[in-house]
C-alpha cells in the first residue's frame, strides 16, 4: 500500500516552492488517484532545453517509497538518456539506487539534473547517444528543436489560457485543472468553472 | 491558523512558536522528521552509520534477502537495531502532543497488521535489567536531564563517564554512550554496560541530530564537555560520524570488520529469507536459525547461529511473550537454497528461471517479507 499521508506531504512540499526549484507536481489530468501523478521540470539554463517544459509520468508502486516511483518523460525529448520513442528514463536512482530517503521532488530534481549532464556511456537511446558523442552541434540543434517543437508551444500557450482565466476571477488551481481536464480548450474549461 | 506554544525549545529558557494546527510539517525542529515517513520519528531506531528513522520505517526499508543500506548515507548494514530509549523519552518529552498522535496512529497499524513494535520500552531502561557491572542509576548528572515541571526527566547522561552524552553514538541495543567512552567497552566487540549486549560489527557513528540538540539545548555543559575532551582525544574525529565524510583510524578500522561482517551476506544459499534474530537483529539470518516451537505470534520468534548459543536473554524485538522455557528448534524452511529447489520441483520453469525472477520469490515471501 502506498503511503498516502507521505505522498500528500510531498506534493505540498514540493509545489510550495516550485517558483524557485523548477519542478512542481500535480495529480495526473487533474485526476483523484494519488498513485498516478505527472510531473513538470523547467528545462535547466544554457542547455539545449532552456525554455522548455518537460511533463514526466509518475505512477507510484504499491510499495512506495520503499520502491522507485516509474516515471517517463510525457514531453518529447532529445537527449542520450531519455528515448526519443518512449520517453523511457535511464537513471540509476529510479531504479537499484533508488531510496526511500528520496522524493518525488528530488528525482525530478535528479531529471532536471540529467539534462544539464547526458551521460552518453550509458545511454536510454542509443541514435541520439552516438549523435552526442560523434556530432555535438547537430545533437545540440536537435535538442533545440525538439524543445521548440514540443516543449514550449503547448505550454506558453498554456499559461497565457491560465493568466486569462484567472483574470476572470477563478482560483488558479481550479483553473489549471479545469484546463487539463479539457486538454486545453479555453472555451470548454471556462464553461467548467462556471457550471461549478 | 491559531498558533500554540509546543514547549519546544533549544535552549530551556527560550520558546519558540510553532502552528498547533498545521501539524508535523511546521514543527520547530526538523532533525527529528522521519526521511522515509516525513512524520516525527516513533520509536527511533539508530543505525551504526548514526542515522535515524522510525522503528517501522527502518525495518520496511530493508532488504528481506540481502544486506540494506542506509537509506541517508547508503552505507551497508544488516542488524536492525533496538529503539533507542533515550531518544524515544526524549521525543516525548519535547513533542509530547505529536508523539501521542503518532502512538496512537501507529498502534491502530499494528493491530490490523497483528504485528506490534516493543510496546514496553521502559523495561530495557529500568535498574532491574542492568547487567552486572551496570552502575546505579542514581549517580546520574543532574545538570544533563532535560525536565519539564511535574514530570520525570529524561537523562542525557552517558552511562560510562556519568557526564553530559559528547558526540553520542548508539549501539545496536540502543544503549547510548559517548563515541570516546565506547573503546572501555571491549577491544573485540563492544559490550554494552547497561544491558550487557554485544554490538556487532564495527564501531558506529556519531549520531549526529542528537548531538547537535545536545550542543544547543546544554550550551555551556556541552562546551565544557568539548574542551575537556579535546587534548586528550583529539583522535575521535568529529567528521567520523553520520556525515559520513571521514573516519578516525580506528573507526575505520573497526568499521572494516564490521564490513567483513556484512560481506557473508553475499552468499545467497544459506540466507533465510525474510527471517531475522529477534536477539542481535540480524535481517535476514545467515547459516543455522532456531525457531521458537511455544511462541503463538505471528510473527514468531527466531535466533541466528551465535545468539542461540549465547542464550541471549533480550525479549522479542516484536513483543513476543517469549521466555527461556519455551522450546527451540532449527528451521530451514525459508532457506534460499531450499526455497530454490521446491520451486524447482514444482517445475516452475527450472532453477535459472525462478532465480533471475525476482518476483517468483517475493510474492512467495511477501507476507514474511515484512517480518522478523
Amino acid at each position: 500500500m502506498v503511503d498516502v499521508s507521505r505522498v500528500q506531504k510531498e506534493l505540498t512540499e514540493c509545489n510550495r516552492d516550485s517558483d524557485v526549484s523548477g519542478v512542481s507536481i500535480a495529480l495526473h489530468d487533474g485526476g483523484s488517484t494519488i498513485t498516478h501523478l505527472t510531473g513538470t521540470i523547467a528545462g535547466p539554463l544554457d542547455t539545449p532545453y532552456q525554455g522548455g517544459i518537460f511533463r514526466i509520468d509518475i505512477r507510484l508502486p504499491g510499495g512506495y517509497p520503499f520502491e522507485p516511483p516509474k516515471m517517463q518523460f510525457i514531453t518529447k525529448v532529445w537527449h542520450p538518456n531519455i528515448s526519443s520513442q518512449n520517453g523511457a528514463i535511464c537513471l540509476d536512482i529510479l531504479k537499484d539506487q533508488w531510496s526511500p530517503a528520496l522524493t518525488l521532488k528530488t528525482a525530478l530534481l535528479s531529471l532536471q539534473a540529467l539534462l544539464s549532464t547526458p551521460a552518453p556511456d550509458d545511454p536510454q537511446d542509443a541514435v541520439v547517444a552516438q549523435q552526442y558523442l560523434r556530432d555535438k552541434s547537430t545533437f545540440v540543434n536537435t535538442a533545440r528543436y525538439w524543445t521548440e517543437a514540443y516543449a514550449k508551444s503547448d505550454s506558453t500557450g498554456m499559461e497565457e489560457k491560465v493568466q486569462k482565466l484567472v483574470e476572470m476571477g477563478f482560483p488558479e488551481d481550479m483553473v489549471r485543472s479545469a484546463l487539463k481536464s479539457v486538454n486545453g480548450d479555453e472555451n470548454m474549461a471556462l464553461e467548467k468553472l462556471c457550471s461549478g | 491558523m491559531a498558533s500554540e506554544d509546543r514547549s519546544v525549545s533549544h535552549a530551556p529558557e527560550k520558546k519558540e512558536e510553532a502552528a498547533a494546527t498545521a501539524g508535523f510539517d511546521d514543527l520547530v525542529d526538523p532533525r527529528f522528521q522521519c526521511c522515509v515517513c516525513l512524520e516525527l520519528i516513533y520509536k527511533p531506531v539508530v543505525i551504526a552509520c548514526g542515522h535515524m528513522s522510525c522503528f517501522w520505517c527502518v525495518h520496511r526499508a530493508m532488504d528481506y534477502h540481502r544486506q540494506s543500506y542506509c537509506a541517508i548515507c547508503r552505507q551497508p548494514y544488516i542488524h536492525f537495531p533496538s529503539i533507542c530509549q533515550l531518544l524515544h523519552h526524549l521525543l516525548l518529552k519535547l513533542e509530547p502532543v505529536e508523539y501521542k498522535k503518532r502512538e496512537k496512529e501507529v498502534l491502530e497499524t499494528e493491530k490490523s497488521n497483528g504485528t506490534h513494535s516493543p510496546q514496553n520500552i521502559d523495561l530495557l531502561y529500568s535498574k532491574g535489567n542492568n547487567y552486572e557491572n551496570g552502575k546505579d542509576g542514581d549517580s546520574k548528572l543532574e545538570g544533563s536531564k532535560i525536565g519539564f515541571p511535574g514530570e520525570d526527566s529524561v537523562d542525557v547522561s552517558c552511562p560510562l563517564c556519568k557526564e553530559l552524552l559528547y558526540q553520542p553514538a548508539v549501539l545496536n541495543c540502543g544503549h547510548v554512550y559517548c563515541v570516546s567512552c565506547l573503546p572501555s567497552l571491549g577491544d573485540e566487540a563492544l559490550k554494552c554496560q547497561v544491558c550487557g549486549g554485544l554490538h556487532p560489527g564495527g564501531f558506529p557513528n556519531v549520531c549526529l541530530d542528537l548531538d547537535h540538540f545536545l550542543e544547543e539545548y546544554f550550551p555551556s555543559e556541552y562546551e565544557s564537555r568539548r574542551n575537556q575532551l579535546k587534548p586528550e582525544n583529539s583522535q575521535y574525529n568529529p567528521e567520523g560520524s553520520s556525515s559520513g565524510t571521514s573516519c578516525s583510524k580506528d573507526n575505520m578500522d573497526r568499521q572494516a570488520k564490521g564490513g567483513t561482517n556484512v560481506q557473508k551476506n553475499l552468499n545467497l544459499s544459506n540466507v533465510h529469507i525474510g527471517v531475522g534474530c529477534d536477539s542481535c537483529g540480524v535481517y535476514p539470518i545467515m547459516g543455522m536459525r532456531y525457531k521458537c516451537k511455544d511462541c503463538t505470534e505471528r510473527i514468531g520468534f527466531d535466533l541466528c547461529g551465535e545468539c542461540y548459543n549465547n542464550r541471549s536473554k533480550l525479549p522479542g524485538r516484536f513483543n513476543q511473550q517469549h521466555t527461556s522455557d519455551h522450546r527451540m528448534e532449527l528451521d530451514n524452511t525459508r532457506l534460499y537454497g531450499g526455497l530454490i529447489a521446491q520451486l524447482a520441483l514444482i517445475g516452475a520453469g527450472g532453477i535459472g528461471e525462478a532465480i533471475a525472477d525476482d518476483h517468483e520469490i517475493e510474492d512467495d515471501t511477501d507476507e514474511d517479507a515484512e517480518l522478523l
